[in-house]
């Protein structure tokens, strides 16, 4: 219970900062960048989209996918083996992914995005989580 | 309220709530023990039906809150909704959580209620 509870907030924190980036996208304005002014270039790069799904979109689809199967393993939804196992695959998907992210950041826009980088360890943190706690 | 801080308030509350409503989906017949038996008495429908309703409420509200859509509407329902909580919880060791809790609603409330509705308060 104590993991899916953090699991659950860390989902929380995601969808917030995500619908906080499609809209900042959709009016055309900056995001504010706490740490590092290289949010924008990072944001707007030809990396933001895969295929022509935008990456804050698809941020926001595993974070409420997430969430929700945190959900249905708490109230006891069945089938609960098979959401333990997508929620495991999404985690584990999305930490690979976001590990290809940070790369190009380092190595290919050789720039640091915040939101991008606050993304990146709330999903690592998820599979850190799911690890330690094995359910 | 600065801006920063009006958003970790906001996200706060909204995770709160909206895990809330989830343990109460779980076990509503449970969490219906909180309620004192004058206020049992009162209800229209079946008790568990109606903490699943409360459950219900703390999702949405939970869910407003945590997308930034209509903040005041949320926290204003939040507010009203925890109220509720403590007239009919009675004085119990959780108390002093839910009256930090509603303020917190509160400062988010008075902090997100939009230019129009302030005038007609001040009017």
């Amino acid at each position: 219970m104590t993991a899916l509870a953090l699991l659950f907030t860390l989902s929380a924190v995601g969808i917030s900062e995500t619908v906080y980036l499609i809209r900042k996208r959709i009016a055309s304005e900056k995001p504010i960048c706490p740490i590092g002014e290289n949010c924008a270039l990072v944001l707007t790069s030809r990396w933001s989209k895969i295929f022509i799904i935008p990456n804050d979109i698809l941020g926001l689809l595993f974070y409420v996918t997430a969430s929700f199967i945190a959900g249905f393993l708490v109230v006891g939804v069945e089938p609960v083996a098979f959401w333990n196992f997508i929620f495991k695959l999404a985690v584990a998907l999305g930490a690979l992914l976001s590990l290809f992210f940070t790369y190009l950041q380092w190595q290919i826009i050789r720039a640091w995005c915040f939101w991008c980088l606050m993304s990146a360890f709330t999903i690592w943190l998820m599979g850190i989580i799911l690890l330690a706690s094995n359910f | 309220m600065k801006k920063t801080a009006f958003h970790f308030l906001r996200v706060g509350l909204a995770i709160t709530f909206l895990w809330i409503g989830i343990l109460i989906l779980k076990q509503p017949e449970i969490w219906s023990g909180y309620l004192q038996p004058w206020a049992a008495g009162l209800l229209p429908i079946p008790i568990t039906q109606a903490m699943l309703g409360t459950a219900i409420l703390d999702i949405i509200i939970g869910a407003f809150l945590l997308v930034d859509f209509l903040p005041w509407l949320a926290a204003s329902a939040g507010a009203v909704h925890l109220v509720i909580v403590l007239t009919v919880s009675g004085i119990t060791d959780i108390t002093a959580r839910d009256i930090g809790l509603l303020a917190a609603m509160l400062a988010l409330m008075i902090d997100s209620l939009p230019p129009r509705i302030l005038n007609k308060i001040k009017n």
